[in-house]
């Protein structure tokens, strides 16, 4: 449904500042009805190919088709099946809930009866059906977030793009737009490629890719991810971190990363940890302040592929293992 | 077609309204120009005999110059808003929308000329105290210079704040150009008395020929009007200029950002 293929996207110099590369050389597939997410670090070129993607901005090189349209040469037909809700706000604040609705109407030229029950619709999961004459302005965080999927749910996309949607809702109106927005992707067959740093988010999609340095690093099922760095680790905190990890490596052969303040020893089979654990601390008591057995989450993938301690080969060794 | 009318008038509409929720902006337009002609009026009254208008008071001689301006600064500065649509994010959800780039720029255009036209004519009612009195035919050719000049300004305006990184940035642009320009029209002054180099100022700046088709209603019919080669020029000009700005602005929403090559 959306194909990226080669893409590179390279933002020209100033007199100050050197031209800056984006994205380099990606290539991804979000299959048709597949829920995807998109992540990576601050810089990683999301945004970027956001923009490039919802047609506001023309890459350098390479070629993208949604829908089976080519994005550059046709975007026209492109918005047509395509909908696309950004992080920051895109209703009129000043207006009321039916009146933004309204606008977005004839904007996709949707009229009359068809209006009507499309609009029913789209509010019919929402909390806004007796809000429909406030003003945008007047509701609370979450409301509006839901203003703005039920305006683009309206128009029926078979495509839609989401750039962190959740941003700034509290835990549960994250929960309940991430739950609508399941719901409704299933019923309808969308396909939806939502960026996002929140990994409480991607446990229930189909598809997760992480990007880094514009590039992509792993794409795959939540499941394969998770595996990539096997079923345990062995988290430690430690007063001097470097020092430590250096100890274990030398002292006890492990193969131990240091990832912000943490020792971390991933990999680790079933049942080998509690006895590592053990060990561990037997020895180095006093320079350990805590230590943990952890279940692998998709932040934990996340940390492990994009954290820069580590060297490309071994990257490559992971993304061979992902099957990427 | 259709869909051209549907999409520019649905946007054109939600600029009315957002005009009308906010009271101060409405008062404001409206006074502020109608303080201008009453001081500047009263001040300069005593002292304006230019050759062959010794018939004609300072405030009737201002008056369609006071309308000009708030076709002109009303239009302009509405379209200031194209800034604030974009800093707020309701433009993105705009230009992602399958609509044509040509219906987004007459969607704001064609709402900011509606907003100066509501101030400007409110400011219509004193035209009886002033001893005009406007035909019929006269009120229409009145209005289209309004329509014309409201079109030509906001898309001006639009041309200029797209590409804007702040509305403070758009406001000192607009008082460094726009200002001389109104006042170089022969709004303030009668063209008649200048250097013969600001004279072809006066004829290059399309705020003068703006300000022609509006002034002459007032004192000719339309048979007068469409026989006489200055006002047809002026309104040639003024067409001409509105579809530019227009063409202009389209040409800009259509291009988008790209990367250069690696």
């Amino acid at each position: 449904m959306i194909t990226i293929e080669n893409l590179t996207h390279v933002y020209p110099g100033t007199r100050k500042l050197a031209p800056r590369t984006a994205i380099s050389d990606l290539t991804l597939e979000v299959k048709d009805g597949e829920f995807a997410i998109l992540s990576g670090p601050n810089g990683s070129g999301k945004s970027t190919l956001f923009r490039i993607l919802c047609g506001l901005a023309l890459p350098s090189s390479g070629k993208v088709s949604v829908a089976g349209f080519d994005l550059f040469a046709q975007p026209a037909k492109v918005r047509e099946v395509m909908g696309v809700v950004f992080q920051s706000p895109a209703v009129d604040k000043h207006l009321s809930v039916a009146e933004n609705l309204k606008i977005h109407a004839d904007l996709y030229g949707l009229g009359g009866a068809g209006f009507t029950r499309r609009r029913d619709e789209a509010l019919s999961w929402t909390d806004l059906v007796d809000r429909l004459d406030q003003q945008v302005a007047t509701l609370s965080g979450g409301l509006a977030r839901q203003v703005e999927l039920a305006k683009v749910l309206m128009t029926d996309p078979k495509v839609l793009l989401l750039d962190e949607p959740t941003t700034g809702l509290d835990p549960v109106s994250r929960r309940n737009f991430l739950d609508a927005l399941h719901k409704l992707q299933k019923q309808r067959g969308m396909t939806v490629l939502m960026t996002s740093h929140v990994f409480a988010e991607a446990d229930d999609v189909d598809r997760v890719a992480i990007m880094r340095e514009g590039k992509l690093l792993a794409h795959d099922t939540p499941t394969a991810l998770k595996a990539m760095i096997g079923t345990e680790m062995v988290v430690i905190q430690a007063k001097d971190t470097e020092g430590l990890a250096a100890k274990l490596r030398a002292e006890m052969g492990l193969a131990v990363r240091c990832i912000g303040d943490e020792v971390r020893l991933e990999e680790t089979e079933n049942g080998e940890s509690l006895p590592l654990l053990e060990k561990i601390l037997e020895r180095y008591r006093p320079e350990v302040q805590s230590i943990s057995i952890k279940q692998p989450g998709l932040d934990d993938v996340f940390v492990h592929v994009t954290s820069k301690a580590v060297p490309d080969h071994a990257l490559a060794i992971d993304l061979k293992r992902t099957g990427t | 077609m259709s869909a051209l009318i549907r999409v520019a008038a649905a946007l054109a509409k939600r600029e009315f309204t957002r005009f009308i929720r906010q009271p101060q902006r409405v008062i404001g337009t409206v006074a502020q120009p109608l303080l201008f002609w009453l001081f500047l009026g009263a001040g300069f009254g005593g002292s304006f005999r230019p050759a062959g208008m010794e018939n004609v008071s300072y405030l009737e001689y201002f008056y369609p110059g006071v309308m000009l301006m708030m076709m002109l600064f009303a239009s302009i500065f509405s379209s200031i808003t194209i800034i604030e649509d974009r800093d707020a994010g309701f433009l993105q959800g705009v230009l992602v929308a399958p609509v044509s780039r040509l219906a987004i720029v007459l969607g704001k255009v064609v709402g900011c000329t509606s907003i100066a036209m509501v101030q400007t004519l409110i400011f219509t009612i004193a035209a009886p105290f002033l001893g005009l009195h406007l035909g019929f035919g006269s009120l229409i050719l009145l209005l289209m210079g309004f329509v014309l000049t409201g079109i030509g300004f906001s898309a001006l305006g639009f041309l200029l704040a797209w590409g804007m990184k702040s509305t403070s940035a758009f406001h000192a642009v607009m008082m460094v150009f726009l200002m001389p320009l109104w006042m170089l029209s022969g709004a303030l002054f009668p063209l008649g008395n200048v250097p013969q180099a600001l004279k072809f100022v006066m004829l290059a700046n399309p705020v003068s020929h703006a300000l022609i088709i509006i002034r002459a209603p007032f004192y000719y019919g339309p048979e007068a009007l469409f026989g006489d080669g200055h006002y047809l020029t002026s309104l040639a000009v003024t067409i001409t200029w509105a579809v530019l700005c227009l063409g202009l602005s389209m040409a800009r929403v259509n291009k988008r950002e790209k990367g250069v090559a690696a």
